[in-house]
């Protein structure tokens, strides 16, 4: 489904925030491709920069203090970094949605939640008001809200979490964006639910060739959805390739940490499980980054030289789909 | 199995009154036992009333009905002082490691906390407790000085740790501890929890919504659905020989590594309103198995005395048999 030239394109991107009278890096040197009918996942832990990341993609960067500082995100060719505010409005929702992660914070208190659809529906299909709240109700019951009918007439705080994240969903999907952004979008979901979700995605997927980027840390859910992974640390790219080879080969020392560290299901558990990989310590914050010389890694890493404490990896390209940031990935035994 | 539980309970049930006259039923006639030195989990959706359940056995809020034996002893109707005492066998590690600790307090005083309101050795001994205790969470002494901000997530919830293992506990609630760690961050606080169980005898009644954390740490698994057990054993029990269509679907449902595991086994819809549960069984109206049987008479659980029960009419019939041995074939 994938075709040669990317939908999205992101080059050398840099997202900066001003603390303390000087520009902190979150995100550095990033590039990444994406196009139709593609699922990227984006992995890593908190602090890596993949909310911002996705924040960037449709000019909601907080700013100030925050800023895209360098490099460019080309939608269809078009510059979103440089393009105004009247112009940003048109591609939300329109060409890029986005499912935030806090359900909570992210739907107007005010109106009901059949009206925050019918809104989105009717100022980007034109539809009269009855339709729009026909589609709001049939976004409802695609969603697996109960009794959408009567569901359509609630405000935010008369649902549960559940319902609310599943509204956003609503929200985000009604439009049928060209990029689908999803930051985190079932992680406060009962597992049955995000089930059933995901099978909307991939719904939407197979109707107009849409783009998803899936920020997750379940690595269960990279396995099931996404074409690609990037995963991040401490604000760079420091490994990407397809999902088979994500998780059968992983290459940098933290991605192999992050997919020993979980549990996974077994169908056939041991009685006496052994303990879990560990990866010790903490992400660094951005400002001890501005300290550090070489890998941002290498601190955590088992595989630390001394080589790796003084110069920061390049990432490398390891076959046409593969690049791994990491002086010591030749020598890591497959 | 002469040695007593370390906690009995039995047909408990919490219900809240929500005006109008009506009732939700957030737990409704449970009944289980954890021995000594087991790790049991309580699984199920949101709104199945596994926290409830839990907070009830630590008396964190009030049994409607039931009783609830810790170590032997009847605390279903303790109150004041006597619970305050009893608690120094049952102790609670909270999910949100930033909630639950007081933001005013020096991480020292809030270990040494439940000591102090129990009556717990000298002053001297307490202070010699909680430096002992920071070590077994790996924690350095001289933190015990900073307030709870100065601590990462996965630091303040070795503090949570700390604290419940403060008044040496036979038995630790722990409600989804690690659901709101970062996944590096939840595989130390895990491990920890399995070394301390190891070493210390310790039992866990432990809540989690991720299976994988429960199939990882929990020796003895509870299904709950709509305030009710509908299945409960051990852990090989539970993954290899589910036997309730609702534990089905439920680990159909975790997304695994292997691509081409997903079952396709889909549960429609939400589990129906606590304030007015249906007749017969509570999951026949999402239960693609469901018989007109299901929706007059509840059933019971049974099974197994000592082990692996289930309550469904259909368990053993051969379409829902053939449904398990589909979902539990091991990748060759």
């Amino acid at each position: 489904m994938t075709s040669d030239t990317p939908l999205l394109s992101v080059r050398d991107l840099e997202i900066s925030f001003r603390t303390g009278g000087r520009d902190i890096p979150v995100v550095r040197d990033l590039s990444f491709d994406l196009s139709a009918g593609e699922t990227l996942g984006i992995v890593g832990e908190s602090g890596c920069g993949k909310s911002i990341t996705a924040l960037s993609l449709i000019g909601l960067v907080p700013s100030p203090p925050g800023r895209v500082s360098k490099g460019q995100i080309l939608l269809n060719g078009e510059d979103i970094v440089t393009a105004g505010e009247d112009r940003l409005t048109r591609i939300r929702g329109n060409e890029i949605s986005m499912v935030f992660q806090e359900p909570m914070t992210s739907l107007n208190p005010v109106y009901t939640v059949g009206e925050q659809i019918a809104e989105t529906a009717r100022a980007h299909f034109g539809s009269s008001r009855a339709e729009a709240w026909d589609r709001a109700i049939e976004m409802l019951r695609l969603v697996g809200i109960p009794s959408p009918e009567q569901r359509a007439h609630n405000y935010p705080h008369q649902l549960s979490g559940g319902m609310r994240q599943r509204v956003m969903i609503a929200i985000a999907l009604v439009c049928e964006p060209k990029v689908l952004i999803a930051d985190e979008p079932t992680t406060a979901l009962d597992v049955t639910v995000q089930a059933q979700i995901f099978d909307l995605f991939r719904e939407l997927q197979h109707k107009i060739s849409a783009a998803i980027i899936l920020i997750t840390h379940d690595i269960g859910v990279v396995a099931q959805m996404c074409d690609r992974v990037m995963v991040m640390y401490a604000g760079r790219k420091i490994e990407e390739g397809p999902v088979r080879s994500f998780i059968r080969d992983p290459r940098h020392p933290y991605t192999r940490g992050l997919i020993s560290c979980i549990p996974k299901l077994s169908r056939d558990p041991s009685d006496t499980p052994e303990p879990l990989f560990e990866i010790p310590g903490v992400v660094p914050s951005p400002a001890d980054l501005a300290e550090l010389k070489g890998c941002a890694f290498a601190p955590r890493c088992n595989r630390a030289i001394n080589e790796c404490l003084l110069h920061s990896p390049a990432l490398t390209a390891l076959g046409p789909d593969r690049a791994v940031a990491c002086l010591r990935q030749e020598e890591i035994p497959a | 199995m002469s040695e007593k539980p370390a906690l009995s309970v039995s047909d408990l049930k919490v219900h809240f009154p929500v005006g109008g006259g009506k009732v939700v039923h957030a737990v409704d006639g449970i009944s289980f036992d954890i021995p000594a030195g087991i790790a049991f989990g309580l699984v199920g959706e949101s709104g199945s009333g596994k926290t409830t359940a839990a907070m009830a056995c630590a008396r964190l809020n009030d049994p409607t009905d039931g009783t609830i034996r810790l170590g032997g002893k009847d605390i279903t109707h303790l109150d004041g002082d006597q619970m305050r005492q009893a608690r120094r066998d049952i102790q609670v590690v909270f999910q949100d490691p930033y909630a639950s600790l007081n933001p005013r307090e020096r991480a020292g005083a809030i270990v040494r906390r439940p000591m102090d309101l129990m009556g717990i050795g000298t002053p001297k001994e307490r202070e010699d407790r909680v430096d002992e205790l920071f070590a077994t969470v790996g924690l350095r002494a001289e933190q015990k000085a900073l307030f709870p901000h100065q601590f990462s997530g996965g630091q303040r919830q070795r503090i949570g740790i700390a604290r419940a293992l403060a008044t040496r506990p036979k038995l630790i609630v722990c409600d989804e501890p690690v659901s709101a760690l970062d996944v590096a961050i939840q595989a130390q606080i895990l491990n920890l929890l399995g070394r301390l169980k190891a070493e210390l005898g310790l039992s866990y009644l432990f809540i989690s919504h991720d299976l994988g954390v429960v199939q990882h740490l929990c020796d003895q698994i509870a299904v709950m659905y709509l305030g009710q057990i509908v299945e409960i054993g051990s852990r090989s029990e539970i993954f290899r020989r589910p036997m309730h269509p609702y534990t089905m679907a439920l680990i159909s449902a975790v997304p695994t590594l292997d691509a081409g595991m997903d079952a396709g086994m889909r549960l429609k819809g939400d589990p129906p309103s606590p304030i007015s549960p249906p007749e017969g069984c509570r999951f026949a109206g999402r239960c693609q198995f469901a018989q007109d049987r299901c929706r007059q008479e509840s059933p019971v659980l049974s099974g197994d005395p000592d082990g692996h029960k289930v309550a469904c009419f259909r368990a053993r019939d051969l379409e829902v048999v053939a449904l398990r041995e589909e979902l539990t074939r091991v990748p060759a």
